[in-house]
């Protein structure tokens, strides 16, 4: 057991540092568009250049470094597929290299990077499928964060033989809860740093301990859900995952409702960067039900309840 | 960065449970028993023994006290396990994990060959002294007053809540002996023996189960000076090291979970419906157990690298209160009407998650820490 990065992955979370903060971060999101913003090709392109977007061999078990290149890219508020590729292209029998959007059998309704994707993965009980192209799609307006998008049919694609739905929801589901973890430690530390340079009544909000508990169970849920993603990410068990991703889930109901109660009228404004990130918790938590409610799954992978 | 087992803590884990499969059933009532009941005391005291004789009691001491020195990693296995069936040491746990210790630290040579030994072997029974009517999360506002006269301390004031203070040999109890230094200053630890002329004990009925507490009444209560533990006057820092050898307490998130494990297996044996809601509560709760365990886990891998206290141990502690309040909430949904009956196990976890957040230090003391040292928020 060992909770601290080895040199390796310093050396990798250093340069994505300077990376990200050259070509991500609010304002790079606010460039795009804000709370509706556009695919970031451009963020793809450097990253793919600088080789962080393979870090996980194809079939691999552990994908615990991409995991990590994931949460910071997540914490700069990335504005494109890089979870998808980094965590769950690697469970597809061949290479998925551009934007990219994954649904669920059957569903005819808005999805991230509906309008973006190069290819589609389509997800059922039996098997998976890629359509490369995917059908024809129109944007749809969208605030949560993301580039949207809505297919004008049902995605059909070709069977991959021999990858396996399971797996592939389970490292979808990895992948979401380090998305949720990079967010909430965005909307986190944002309000840490509010609370102390908001003054009422003489003194920083943030001393007064109505806030301080409030926030301080911001971080609880935070750190939990962020050690549960990388071990999921590094262990790579079904249950390990939908364990995370419910976790996660719950910490985006406490960290939603804290930030913004906490950041008054501010965090209501879009000249704030606090909406940057919270809108997205909401998007990325519908993403997560969306394939079977985490929590839910979680208890039915343990125990035989139904 | 990894997560798994080193092979010897796998190996020491599936040698420990074939011991408690052979040993707990038929003598021990389990998670879902009343810890301080007589029955279970009294079988603790024997557990600890069998403990004892595999070097299992008190495995993290140093060679020259019985030990071997284990790592921290051994201690939490051996913690999980024993915690998860509801902690058959009983009042052994504080004994072995930071009485003794703090005694190997501090302890005069004669304090260690009178007091380690019959810790090492399972067979006697402390009491930690410290909260008193007025001073509880405020510990350091203690005011029981030890005063020298000759070669005794004179012990007068009140103590409560004490644990297992109806049945102790001997207390851990903090004293104010200088009340005119700064309030963390003037405070020393005195090694009582028990039952002793002066000291009254009386019962206080718990809503917890049968574990009940105590208040000790100590009235011209005469010690040794020589069993005053570490210098005088600077007890605060005695106990606070003490307690830091733990870090994250008892790993109550294994009890939860193995609570949560029970309540389902009795729940599906009884052919009771697990709804849809309950099936939610459950999943939410396992997933806290979780989030409490590899929060545990990240404070001791920090104890194994001997590093710095930091608040990631209060943030596991509070992350464990949670734990316990959900697992109380999913047992409930289980349970439905089955509550009513004493005992069982929604009624039974709803009165252990009460104490959760108080035992050991309160949950908003917890907060406040986590605020401070975490968030880098200021004092209030």
């Amino acid at each position: 057991m060992d909770f601290f990065v080895n040199d390796d992955q310093q050396a990798v979370l250093d340069a994505m540092g300077t990376l990200l903060g050259r070509h991500a971060g609010p304002s790079r999101l606010r460039h795009l568009g804000g709370d509706q913003p556009a695919y970031d090709r451009d963020l793809d392109k450097h990253l793919e250049t600088a080789g962080f977007l393979d870090l996980a061999p194809a079939g691999s078990r552990n994908r615990l470094d991409a995991a990590l290149v994931q949460e910071a890219i997540s914490v700069a508020l990335g504005s494109s597929a890089t979870s998808y590729r980094l965590l769950v292209a690697p469970s597809l029998s061949v290479p998925v290299m551009g934007p990219m959007a994954i649904v669920a059998d059957g569903h005819r309704g808005p999805v991230r990077f509906g309008a973006d994707a190069d290819a589609v993965v389509m997800v059922s009980e039996t098997d998976v499928r890629l359509a490369v192209p995917p059908p024809t799609s129109d944007r749809t307006k969208s605030r949560l964060g993301w580039p949207v998008g809505r297919f004008s049919s049902a995605v059909q694609g070709s069977k991959l033989d021999g990858v396996d739905p399971q797996e592939v929801v389970s490292w979808l589901r990895v992948a979401l809860a380090v998305e949720i973890v990079g967010a909430l430690r965005f909307a986190t530390d944002l309000t840490v740093r509010f609370v102390m340079d908001r003054k009422q009544f003489d003194r920083p909000i943030g001393s007064f301990q109505a806030v301080q508990h409030g926030l301080a169970e911001c971080a609880i849920a935070t750190e939990g859900a962020r050690w549960l993603a990388l071990e999921a990410a590094e262990i790579g068990s079904p249950e390990a995952a939908c364990t995370a991703l419910a976790h996660a889930v719950e910490a985006t109901r406490v960290v939603f409702a804290r930030t913004h109660q906490y950041s008054g009228a501010m965090g209501f404004t879009q000249e704030y960067d606090l909406h940057l990130a919270t809108m997205r918790l909401v998007a990325l938590r519908a993403e997560a039900e969306a394939f079977g409610r985490p929590a839910t799954t979680s208890a039915l992978q343990r125990w035989a309840l139904a | 960065m990894e997560f798994g087992w080193d092979k010897e803590h796998v190996a020491y884990r599936d040698e420990l449970l074939l011991f408690l499969e052979d040993e707990l059933p038929g003598h021990w009532h389990g998670a879902a028993a009343v810890l301080g009941s007589e029955e279970n005391t009294a079988y603790s005291r024997r557990f600890a023994g069998l403990l004892a004789e595999r070097g299992w009691l008190t495995p993290h001491w140093l060679a020259a006290h019985g030990g071997v020195e284990a790592s921290p990693w051994m201690l939490a296995v051996l913690g999980e396990e024993l915690w998860s069936r509801g902690e058959p040491r009983g009042p052994q746990y504080m004994n072995v994990n930071w009485i003794g210790p703090s005694i190997v630290a501090h302890g005069t040579p004669e304090q260690q060959e009178r007091y380690l030994p019959p810790i090492a072997a399972g067979n006697v029974v402390w009491c930690q002294g410290f909260s008193e009517p007025d001073s509880g999360t405020d510990l350091a506002s203690l005011r029981t007053r030890a005063e020298i006269d000759g070669d005794e301390y004179v012990v007068n004031g009140t103590k409560i809540w004490t644990s297992y203070g109806d049945v102790a040999e001997h207390c851990y109890l903090l004293v104010r002996t200088d009340p005119d230094a700064e309030r963390h200053r003037g405070i020393s630890v005195l090694l009582v023996d028990m039952p002793t002329p002066g000291l009254e004990i009386a019962t206080i009925p718990g809503v917890v189960g049968e574990h009940s507490f105590n208040e000790l009444v100590f009235t011209d209560v005469r010690v040794p000076v020589a069993n005053g533990l570490g210098p005088e006057n600077e007890g605060w820092a005695v106990v606070r090291e003490a307690l830091s050898y733990e870090r994250v307490g008892s790993p109550r998130w294994a009890r939860a979970a193995y609570v949560l494990d029970e309540a389902i297996a009795a729940g599906l044996d009884d052919g009771r419906p697990i709804d849809d809601v309950a099936v939610q509560a459950i999943g939410v709760a396992k997933t806290a157990c979780e989030a409490a365990r590899i929060l545990c886990y990240r404070v001791i891998d920090e104890r194994a690298r001997n590093l710095p206290s930091s608040a990631n141990a209060n943030i596991a502690r509070a992350a464990m209160v949670q734990a316990e309040r959900l697992v109380a909430e999913a047992c409930l949904a289980i349970d439905g009407l089955e509550v009513l009956v004493y005992g069982s196990r929604s009624d039974h976890q709803l009165r252990k998650s009460l104490a959760a957040g108080v035992a050991a230090g309160t949950y908003e003391v917890q907060l406040n820490l986590i605020s401070r040292l975490h968030l880098g928020l200021p004092k209030g």
